[in-house]
């Protein structure tokens, strides 16, 4: 992907081995890269250089990353990845409730940080708006709510339909179990994860290639799901 | 004579009671009137009927009051009996041979049997305190726990003597007393100064002994190898009294007590031991472990980087694939340990939450993939298989887990089979991980699911931490792991978890 400007990151890690692999890595593909080493130096930089995106390890030394996240937030709307070492979802939840835009659990890879990234950043460019959005045969048409697979149209329920425009518009990004039933079911229905579930098995019998072993509607271990365009 | 200290003690060397005395007088006298009826020329059997009372009054009373009668009848006798009557005089040398006699017969055969009466007294004495100690041995020998043993012999204690008993016992360091809750009676502060007196010095002491006796109990050290290991206290109600007998038994007692005390240290503290080499072996075998399978991989990446440097493409693909492979492997020990972390440290909490059971296979197959490579997987979950109740990390892990553990146990190139499914009932749901490989020895069935724990000649199988975890995930969703027989050849790993209906399903 690449983009008119280079977009301006801004990577809060206490560890200089990471900042500079990461450094290295984004470089490359032409992005501004600033460095903070810890919560507060972040805050300020944040505050001084106006990054189109930042990358955040929740284990700093000073401030916890979660009220790194909170005082940013206070102000700033900017995409934010989270790297974390814990693998426990709980942690990954708390982030994204904190205003997190995604995760990256360590170690990761180049790949799959640079898409992660580019799906975080896309939220605040404004060909977000699009009508169309396809991944592998499937094309979904929200202007007119259909959903053609191979150019022949899908027979989708209403929940259905809201499901996969739901994960559709956050491509590329985790969104988690509570984000979609208070979505698609309102603020009641958070622990209606067994219906979740039976729609989600559905909407892949019908869009995916292998619906046992889905590549486009996956599951992201105990937090939620993430629809892959690529 | 008899030693009045081996003699144990009639009644305190028996300051006879006035009572005998007076009844031994009264005999005297009963006899003496008696003898007054019969003809005057009956005064020799008169002194045989005297002699014969006094033998008898040696069974009743002690000694005293028989020494007494004896000289009261002595004299009584020659007074009244012998010529001439009612005079102290004696007319021929045969009454005064008599008279002589009769008072040496009847102050030896006194002793005589006063002393025989004090053996069998003694003797009962001796049965007593033997039985008493028996008991106590007995009850000791019984007593499953420290605790129970003192309670036993408190008890007895409590009985034997008509007292009340306290036990205050040192700590394994032999510094500091603590009085043992089975004690029949607090220690006041005053009485705590004794005991801490009779601890320091290894003396008796109190009411009784020769120290600090204005206490109002007696106390006795309880001693093992010059070591004083607690303080025996008895309290006897005021008016009551310990004799010497008493004393020895208390003592014999408390050697007792002290014996079965020192024994129950020695046996926590060889316990103690025992856990403490069984830790360090641990310790040692874990520290090994680990550090080998921290260096493999890190030797791997280590190795292949400084290769790195100056290789054609081809070598340098291939180096790239060593090192992330090194890495998987480093980043899944890393995950084994703080598993079995908190596994250890009681923090696990699963998340249930209905999970596609499909999704577990896909996530655990992918993570997998690389340590899983050469071994065809077959896989099959049901396509209608209804949302599960599960923690979708902790079962990924468990899946992970057992096909890392088939890939590693198994000779290249066999199969691999995963399978899902509900059990018929529809009550649980299973997870079941089935290879073609060697299957589990008889020994090793039995402690599959213990850390570090491995086949003797697999070396690449990891820290033996998988299994472990395995069946700890599980158990914490409240399911349950069994190691089995791959029908046809293999090991079999099967992992039920509960299948409650769907309740939230239905308030959507």
């Amino acid at each position: 992907m690449t983009t008119s400007h280079p977009s301006r990151l801004l990577i809060v890690d206490d560890e200089v081995q990471i900042r500079r692999l990461l450094r290295v890595a984004l470089e490359a593909e032409n992005y501004e890269v600033h460095e903070a080493a810890s919560g507060q130096l972040g805050l300020s930089e944040a505050a001084g250089v106006h990054p189109d995106g930042v990358v955040l390890d929740l284990g700093l030394p000073d401030l916890d990353g979660r009220e790194v996240l909170r005082r940013l937030r206070e102000w700033s709307q900017v995409p934010v990845l989270v790297l974390t070492v814990r693998d426990g979802e709980e942690d990954k939840i708390a982030a994204l409730d904190a205003g997190a835009d995604d995760y990256l659990t360590k170690p990761f890879s180049r790949r799959e940080l640079l898409a992660r990234l580019r799906a975080v950043l896309r939220r605040t460019q404004p060909s977000s708006e699009e009508t169309i959005v396809r991944f592998s045969d499937v094309e979904i048409d929200f202007a007119a709510r259909i959903v053609r697979r191979a150019g022949a149209e899908v027979k989708l329920t209403a929940k259905e339909y809201d499901l996969l425009r739901y994960l559709a518009q956050h491509r590329g990004r985790v969104v988690t179990h509570q984000q979609i039933l208070r979505e698609l079911w309102g603020a009641n229905a958070e622990d209606s994860t067994h219906y979740l579930r039976v729609y989600m098995t559905h909407l892949r019998q019908k869009l995916e290639p292998d619906p046992r072993a889905p590549k486009f509607l996956q599951t992201e271990s105990g937090v939620g799901y993430r629809l892959v365009d690529s | 004579m008899a030693d009045p200290r081996t003699a144990l003690d009639t009644p305190p060397a028996a300051p006879s009671s006035w009572k005998e005395y007076v009844f031994s007088a009264i005999v005297v006298v009963i006899i003496t009137v008696a003898g007054l009826l019969l003809s005057e020329s009956y005064y020799v059997s008169v002194g045989l009927i005297y002699l014969l009372a006094i033998v008898l009054l040696c069974l009743r009373v002690g000694r005293g009051p028989v020494l007494m009668a004896g000289i009261l009848s002595a004299f009584v006798w020659e007074y009244v009996f012998i010529p001439p009557h009612f005079s102290f005089a004696i007319n021929s040398l045969q009454d005064g041979l008599l008279f002589g006699i009769y008072f040496v017969v009847s102050l030896v055969a006194g002793q005589l049997t006063s002393q025989i009466r004090a053996q069998a007294q003694d003797e009962r004495r001796r049965e007593q305190h033997a039985t008493a100690l028996l008991h106590l041995t007995r009850a000791l020998a019984e007593a499953k726990t420290l605790d129970d043993a003192v309670f036993a012999a408190l008890r007895q204690a409590d009985e034997l003597f008509g007292a009340q008993t306290s036990l205050a016992l040192t700590d394994e360091t032999r510094k500091n007393l603590t009085s043992h809750f089975a004690s029949s009676y607090s220690l006041e502060e005053k009485e705590c100064a004794t005991v801490e007196w009779v601890f320091r010095n290894q003396h008796t002491a109190g009411r009784f002994a020769s120290n600090l006796s204005d206490s109002t109990s007696y106390y006795l050290p309880l001693v093992r190898e010059n070591a004083t290991i607690g303080v025996l206290g008895v309290k006897v109600p005021p008016d009551h009294t310990l004799t010497h007998a008493q004393q020895n038994l208390l003592e014999a007692f408390a050697r007792q007590l002290a014996l079965s005390v020192e024994r129950e240290y020695l046996r926590a503290a060889s316990e103690r031991e025992k856990l403490l080499a069984e830790s360090e072996k641990l310790h040692r075998a874990l520290f090994d472990s680990v550090s080998h399978e921290l260096r493999t991989p890190l030797a791997v990446i280590n190795a292949s980087t400084d290769s790195l440097a100056g290789a054609n493409p081809k070598l340098s693909g291939q180096l790239v694939g060593e090192i992330r492979t090194a890495v998987r492997r480093l980043n899944r020990l890393v995950g084994n340990l703080l598993n079995q972390s908190r596994l250890e440290s009681g923090t696990l909490k699963p998340r249930l939450d209905w999970c596609d059971a499909g999704d577990i296979v896909n996530a655990a197959v992918e993570s997998t993939r690389d340590a899983l490579t050469g071994h065809p997987l077959t896989v099959a979950v049901p396509e209608d298989i209804p949302p599960v109740r599960a923690d979708f990390a902790l079962t990924e892990q468990v899946l992970a887990n057992l096909l890392l553990n088939a890939a590693n146990h198994t000779p290249p190139a066999t199969p691999v089979f995963l399978t899902a499914g509900i059990e018929p009932g529809g009550q649980r749901m299973f997870f079941t991980v089935a290879d073609r490989g060697p299957g589990f020895s008889p020994a090793m069935r039995g402690r599959l699911f213990k850390k570090f724990i491995q086949d003797d000649d697999s070396i690449a199988a990891g820290l033996g931490l998988g299994l472990s975890i395995v069946r700890g995930f599980v158990v914490a969703q409240g399911g349950e792991v069994i190691a089995g027989e791959n029908p046809g050849g293999g090991a079999m790993i099967t992992v039920y978890l509960p299948h409650p209906p769907p309740k939230a399903a239905t308030q959507a």
